[in-house]
């Protein structure tokens, strides 16, 4: 895994330090170019706690709008990163209450599950692999959103601890408490037996 | 303090798998849950399972190839055609 991959500083004409400032006097194309460097990423964390691709893009935007009307409060006590994340989670989350209902069944499908292959060529483990990512699948798909947010920030993104749970807007304790919850239920849902035997 | 049952030593182990792999615990704690590990299976399995299943979620990609949409900014194109941002909260 690479836990840092996508999340690139703007590049040599302007520093992360001085984007900000131009953005927060009113430069949108300082805040485009800050804001787009984590684009991609943010996308596809918010295709994970979302699972539908129009609904992502539409959340997206929202980030966007919100991240510009709010840059001008950003104090510089987290990361911008950390700032942006934190309003993709949160509109995740609004989103997510405005459905109503849970992510749909497997919003991440096994193809667009990257899990390192067996050092196999055996069929037989081959399958064994592949229903593992088809249960790993649905096991985060049924995962209440808070509890998704933990499992996706911490271990599919990651993050640091510190930064997953500034990201997820509760102290250490309790992120730590929610990952736990997180990862017992896609324990129990998969079973040690699969676990053990095919994810080894 | 008294010393914990063995009963006590299986709760607590269950409850602190997740930190365990995440190399969380102190000294005297990893060592009261590899002790119990050795000879409760639940518990033994319990931990590779846990690993593998770390493992397993960490395998995914954070990126796998998906790009933002290149609409991402239109609304605040909206926004912007005609001011500057607020202080506002988000």
């Amino acid at each position: 895994m690479a836990p840092l991959a996508g999340r690139r500083a703007p590049g040599p004409a302007g520093t992360e330090a001085s984007l900000i400032a131009r953005a927060q006097a009113g430069d949108v194309g300082a805040f485009e170019r800050l804001s787009g460097a984590y684009a991609d990423r943010l996308f596809m964390l918010l295709l994970r706690l979302l699972g539908e691709r129009g609904e992502a893009e539409d959340v997206a935007q929202e980030v966007m709008l919100r991240a510009w009307r709010g840059i001008g409060g950003f104090r510089g006590t987290s990361s911008y990163f950390t700032w942006l994340y934190r309003i993709a989670v949160n509109e995740a989350n609004r989103a997510l209450e405005r459905r109503g209902r849970r992510p749909p069944s497997v919003p991440i499908g096994p193809d667009e599950l990257r899990l390192p292959g067996p050092a196999t060529d055996d069929p037989s483990r081959q399958a064994e692999f592949n229903e593992l990512r088809r249960a790993l699948a649905r096991a985060l798909a049924e995962l209440p959103p808070a509890l998704r947010t933990a499992i996706v920030l911490r271990d599919v993104e990651g993050l640091s601890t510190q930064e997953a749970a500034e990201i997820a807007g509760v102290g250490q304790a309790a992120f730590k408490s929610r990952l736990h919850q997180a990862r017992m239920r896609v324990r129990a849902a998969i079973g040690d037996e699969a676990l053990v035997t095919s994810g080894g | 303090m008294g010393v914990p049952s063995r009963s006590d030593d299986h709760q607590w182990s269950q409850q602190h798998l997740s930190h365990y792999v995440e190399g969380e615990l102190g000294l005297r704690a990893r060592r009261r849950l590899d002790r119990h590990a050795l000879g409760c299976v639940d518990c033994g399995r319990g931990t590779k399972a846990m690993r593998a299943l770390v493992y397993a979620v960490q395998g995914l990609d954070g990126l796998a190839g998906v790009r933002a949409p290149a609409t991402i900014f239109d609304r605040v194109r909206l926004a912007t055609s005609g001011g500057s941002p607020s202080a506002q909260d988000v």
